[in-house]
């Protein structure tokens, strides 16, 4: 089904008559909100990235762990999985945040870069990958199951992460793709 | 551009093609191969949808066969290599008393691919054989499974985690096994058969089969 998107007040949603999906929501959608929200979680990547999520004491020893260290260990053993973990958690969402900050940067200060249509390709193909959450979830249950072996400390890179996962659910709820291709055209 | 789309009418009977990148719509009877607003290539449907659902199907059918047979991964303690599949860990999870743990781990590593599979490849079935099925029941089961598909790169986090954490050499360590390449692909390739399938052919397939053929050939220009 094709049709023409009536004028919506703001909170409204249209749905298609055949499937009654969404396909098109007049939501809060502020680019310069959104830029400096983005601003914050990417300050706030670096520790969560660097910062140890857990640490914990084995044979004697304190051993602390954070995101990134894990998937370069396996790099040499596993490279495919090696990367996708990668990929979903640590490159996928800093890059999702970089771009919607650039492009809210631009279309809030009325610049029309050439490569801002790209970006805004982009950007919709890395929603499906940014899956924080699902880390967060994985981390839990590592949690659990490592109980059974050790003393368990929770690291100041997971409130960072915490953090940063808020803060990315938060940036991508609000932000609407199809919003920043009108307000490009209108540029 | 000039036209404007109507509801209640199939962007195919009112000769309009809908973008996938910017969402806007033009007019596709002029033969036009690209979005005149964003520039990115257009079609009425996504090209070539179900031959590469299928395809991904198929891959992913192939390698969920690995990732449960062989070690997911292995446990190396005091010298001896103790090695695990998707299964023996969650049946060590339930004897550890870890119920809920084993639950979820279940859920997200053998459900999930497993499920999502058998969905996708009858959803392409009903498409491809025109079953006569509800069709906005069969969009439901498609939207759940995109939804719930990419919980089930949950384990492979979990396995990044517990290699960082057991590094200790040869009194302790944990290193990814074949099955954990394999599962990526079956997460990875499943992935992408859903995104690569286009809901509206679902619709398409229960229209008159003269209609259809008239749209591939539009499809294959």
């Amino acid at each position: 089904m094709t049709s023409e998107i009536p004028k919506l007040s703001v909170g409204h949603v249209a749905k298609c008559i055949r499937c009654e999906r969404v396909i098109y929501k007049n939501g809060w959608c502020n680019p310069s909100g959104l830029l400096a929200l983005c601003i914050t979680a990417l300050l706030v990547t670096i520790p969560a990235f660097n910062q140890p999520l857990i640490s914990l004491h084995l044979l004697g020893i304190t051993e602390e762990t954070n995101l990134l260290q894990g998937a370069i260990m396996m790099i040499e053993i596993a490279p495919i999985v090696s990367f996708v973990v990668l990929f979903c958690a640590v490159i996928a969402p800093t890059l999702l945040i970089t771009s919607i900050a650039i492009s809210s940067a631009c279309i809030t200060f009325d610049h029309k870069p050439i490569f801002l249509p790209k970006l805004f390709k982009i950007t919709r193909l890395l929603i499906h990958w940014s899956m924080l959450e699902v880390y967060l979830v994985s981390l839990m249950v590592a949690i659990f199951k490592l109980m059974n072996y050790a003393d368990l400390y929770i690291g100041l890179g997971f409130y960072f992460f915490v953090a940063l996962l808020l803060l990315n659910l938060t940036i991508i709820s609000n932000y609407s793709n199809r919003q920043y291709w009108e307000r490009y055209h209108n540029l | 551009m000039s036209k404007i789309a109507l509801a209640g009418k199939s962007g195919k009977q009112q000769g309009l093609q809908v973008c996938g990148i910017c969402g806007n719509y033009s007019d596709y009877l002029s033969g036009i191969t690209q979005c005149p607003r964003c520039g990115n290539d257009i079609s009425l449907r996504k090209k070539h949808s179900l031959q590469k659902t299928w395809a991904l199907l198929i891959t992913a059918i192939i390698f969920i066969v690995p990732a449960n047979a062989y070690p997911i991964t292995y446990l190396l303690k005091n010298n001896i290599l103790y090695p695990d599949t998707i299964f023996s860990g969650i049946l060590s999870l339930v004897e550890s008393d870890m119920r809920g743990i084993a639950l979820i781990v279940f859920i997200a590593s053998i459900v999930v691919p497993v499920l999502k599979i058998i969905a996708l490849a009858f959803i392409a079935c009903a498409v491809q054989f025109r079953w006569k099925l509800s069709q906005k029941k069969q969009l439901l089961i498609f939207g759940f499974v995109d939804w719930i598909g990419r919980w089930s790169i949950l384990d492979l986090f979990v396995i990044s985690i517990m290699v960082a954490v057991f590094d200790k050499g040869q009194i302790l360590s944990v290193y990814p096994g074949i099955a954990a390449t394999s599962f990526t692909i079956v997460v990875i390739t499943t992935l992408f058969a859903a995104n690569s399938f286009d809901t509206r052919l679902i619709w398409d397939a229960q229209r008159p089969a003269k209609k259809l053929s008239n749209q591939d050939s539009l499809n294959n220009d």
